[in-house]
């Protein structure tokens, strides 16, 4: 096994039997049925949408000792990769669903950078005494008002200059309408109050999403 | 603290804005995590509670292991809930059925093929579970009258359970419109129906979901079936509110319904 290529902070390309991948180097056991050899965990495109940009060829910058939160956190299956990356930073991961949550907390057990949370994402008012201003939030929750989600937050979490990313699946904002058409519409919105750095499509991984990096 | 009104409530107790922050730092952490909705902080919270303990990792130490405990409990709960114990026993019953169903079939299939000791072995295996769904039937029914009175008497228990299950809790279901509890379970049909219109087609948009299941609705000829089945939706979003606020069983509502059915029977 070798290193290729350095992504980011404790992210590589590495390469394994004639084949390569993206990786997390990790002191902690596999999380979600992922590979792992030596001290890298392999970062599924197919699982993580973060892991699908990457690939896709855009690295987002994400500093080492950033201060992220981290909205719709779900099982934690990204979330195990970004803890990699942000060793010596702190994750705010919010769910609102305990089903999922339950998994996840068995990361949270094991990570010390992450603040567990089951708080509504849509009332961020209910953890505004808990959370420190960040330098960076992350988004992925399908909800059709979730552009607005993100931007209250943002309002009440973000400081001046963090940047942030949104998944956005078409189908969760309008079920009916030509996925171009919403992710236009998604793209509008937020260049009212963020400069966007960077939106792309996640195929072949996840099919009818976008992201969107943005600037506060 | 002399301006209540520059107070905010942090998650490790009170931060006042006089000449700097003042802290006062809460006795049962736990506590405090769970109540400090504010708006907008002025200062930084984690600022603030580097006053309170001390050290950055002191902070993060405190902070940690308070969220972890309150976000433990609070899923053990959520997960032992009683709107989830019904839908866990409807998500038990289906399986059941599929496995009565699956081993029915396979049981005819050795049958034709030879006589074998076996397949009396397998038959009893079939009826026990027979025994058993009835059993998990009695105790939905049983338990969605108890959580949920109102929808169960129009509904009857399992229909009632499948709502619950379709809207992801009673006060989702409380919030929704009767013409979203009418197509609850058919929503494939509707946004088809929905997408042909915005192409300016023309199209149907369906009359009812798992609704369709009541004997009332069902029972019907095609032609009446809409009407039972908005009538039916109407009074289950009342009944959905009168449950999700405490109220007691209102047999008024079921009247009404058994009563629409009857002159719909008879028209």
């Amino acid at each position: 096994m070798r290193v290729i290529k350095e992504i980011l902070n404790n992210t590589f390309i590495v390469e394994h039997r004639d084949s390569s991948f993206l990786a997390t180097k990790s002191r902690y056991p596999p999380f979600y049925g992922e590979k792992k050899i030596g001290d890298y965990r392999e970062w599924k495109a197919y699982r993580s949408k973060l892991a699908a940009v990457i690939l896709n060829g855009y690295t987002p910058s994400i500093k080492k000792d950033a201060v992220m939160l981290y909205l719709g956190v779900a099982s934690g299956t990204t979330a195990s990769h970004l803890s990699d990356i942000l060793d010596s930073g702190i994750i705010y991961a919010v769910e609102y669903s305990a089903t999922p949550f339950k998994k996840f907390l068995e990361l949270a057990e094991e990570r010390e950078n992450i603040i567990p949370l089951l708080e509504d994402a849509s009332k961020p008012e209910n953890y505004s005494g808990i959370v420190e201003p960040v330098d960076f939030i992350y988004q992925d929750i399908s909800q059709k008002n979730q552009i607005e989600i993100f931007s209250t937050n943002a309002d009440l979490f973000l400081r001046d200059g963090g940047e942030g990313i949104i998944m956005v699946k078409a189908r969760s904002i309008d079920s009916t309408s030509e996925p171009s058409e919403v992710f236009n519409f998604v793209l509008s919105e937020l260049e009212k109050f963020f400069d966007i750095l960077k939106h792309g499509g996640l195929e072949p991984f996840h099919k009818d999403h976008i992201f969107v990096h943005v600037r506060k | 603290m002399s301006e209540i009104n520059n107070c905010y409530n942090t998650w490790f107790g009170e931060v006042c804005l006089e000449d700097g922050l003042k802290v006062f730092r809460s006795k049962n952490l736990k506590e405090s995590f769970q109540s400090c909705k504010n708006w907008k902080l002025p200062f930084s919270v984690k600022d603030a509670g580097m006053i309170a303990f001390g050290s950055e990792s002191e902070y993060y130490r405190n902070l940690r292991r308070t969220a972890l405990q309150v976000a433990e409990e609070r899923v053990r709960k959520e997960l032992q809930s009683d709107e989830r114990y019904l839908i866990s026993l409807l998500k038990a019953l289906d399986e059941i059925d599929l496995g009565i169903n699956l081993f029915s079939e396979k049981i005819r299939d050795i049958e034709e093929t030879r006589e074998s000791s076996l397949t009396e072995k397998f038959n009893q295996i079939v009826s026990d579970l027979k025994t058993f769904r009835k059993d998990l039937e009695n105790e939905i029914n049983s338990h969605a009258e108890r959580i949920i009175p109102n929808v169960s008497s129009i509904a009857g228990g399992v229909i009632t359970a499948r709502l619950l299950e379709k809207a992801g809790s009673l006060k989702k279901l409380a919030s929704m419109p009767a013409s979203t509890i009418q197509i609850i379970g058919a929503e494939k049909s509707l946004f088809k129906a929905i997408s042909r219109m915005k192409k300016g087609k023309k199209a149907k948009t369906p009359k009812h979901g798992i609704i369709f299941q009541h004997p009332y609705i069902r029972g019907l000829p095609k032609k009446k079936r809409g009407k039972m089945a908005r009538f039916m939706a109407a009074k289950l979003a009342i009944a959905a509110r009168i449950d999700f606020y405490g109220g007691e069983l209102n047999e008024e509502l079921v009247e009404m319904v058994r009563k629409k059915y009857g002159e719909l029977q008879e028209r």
